[in-house]
């Protein structure tokens, strides 16, 4: 199948999944900040008792609080969290995450199962690895910051 | 009389182009081809922030906020430096951040970033995004000065553009 076909018919499922950074509310900002450093994320979930997602907390929620006042490591992530319904189920195309994340600017969505609890993490770099697998060959193999022509003809 | 040499046997008829048989790439659907025969530039996005190598690291992150946006680049003149994201804010700054709100950025920016080249295609573009895991990649002309960045809300616009532009041919 062609990429378009694929974006259109195959389901979130089908994206690289990253597990999930939750956080249950009340959680200090500076240690959701630890765990999304730990695991290399740049957002963690805020979960209700039952695993359901309340709110993100991500790198842009953390530079506001930040420029507001460094005590607001201290603070309650709860209170910079956002976008409580930014979520997909596993078998929801692809091409509605898309839509999702184009028309509210996201650059995560919360993946809930049929309960609604969230269950993983996925988003812009989800769906470019998806894109990437399909150009295999399309690779940029000159080193780094080479340049594409001589400063100097070469010879006489 | 016939001026051209002929050699025993041959003739123009009998000439084998050696590319006879050259394939061009194949792709499955049209969105492919747009991906491996666009150029970056229908993805670039500016205009783009640049910030000096002494500013300060609060300076920044204002700039970054008042302007919602996830990354400048540091440029001296024309020339890229490097570039300083919210990860770099996460993982270098936010923890000691009243120490170092005052330091001049070029100490935690990511000095030599990976780039890409105007005339790269969209689809090289989104795999050094993917395999290195860089989520904003600078955009550079033949003479190595930035004309844009790519980020990953460019790429999914451009996404969307190229599965309308692909069903309409």
């Amino acid at each position: 199948m062609g990429l378009r076909t694929d974006i259109l018919n195959q389901p979130v499922a089908d994206l690289p999944l990253r597990p999930l950074v939750s956080v249950p509310t009340g959680t200090r900002v500076r240690q959701a900040m630890v765990k999304m450093r730990e695991a290399k994320l740049g957002c963690a979930v805020v979960v209700d008792a039952e695993g359901r997602p309340l709110g993100k907390f991500t790198e842009r929620r953390l530079m506001s609080a930040l420029l507001q006042s460094s005590r607001n490591l201290d603070a309650p992530v709860d209170l910079f969290m956002f976008g409580q319904d930014d979520c997909v189920t596993e078998s929801d195309p692809i091409i509605r995450m898309i839509e999702k994340m184009d028309s509210r600017k996201l650059r995560f969505v919360v993946v809930v199962d049929a309960q609604g609890k969230a269950i993983a993490l996925t988003g812009q770099k989800g769906v470019m690895e998806f894109v990437a697998d399909h150009f295999p060959r399309h690779v940029k193999v000159q080193e780094m910051h080479a340049k594409l022509h001589m400063d100097e003809r070469e010879g006489a | 009389m016939s001026l051209r040499p002929q050699r025993q046997g041959t003739s123009l008829d009998a000439f084998r182009d050696p590319l006879n048989n050259f394939d061009p790439p194949p792709y499955l659907d049209e969105m492919e081809r747009l991906l491996a025969e666009d150029t970056v530039q229908a993805m670039v996005s500016t205009p783009i922030r640049t910030v000096g190598p002494n500013t300060e690291v609060d300076d920044v992150l204002r700039i970054m906020v008042e302007n919602d946006i996830a990354c400048v680049l540091v440029t001296r003149g024309n020339r890229l430096e490097g570039i300083f994201s919210e990860r770099d804010v996460l993982v270098k700054v936010a923890e000691r951040y009243d120490q170092v709100k005052t330091d001049p950025i070029s100490r935690f920016m990511t000095a030599n970033p990976a780039c890409v080249h105007e005339t790269d295609s969209p689809a090289k573009a989104i795999n050094i995004m993917a395999v290195g895991g860089f989520r904003h990649v600078p955009i550079l002309d033949a003479d190595d000065r930035v004309v844009g960045l790519l980020g990953p809300r460019r790429v999914t616009r451009y996404l969307q553009d190229v599965i309308r532009r692909a069903a309409q041919s």
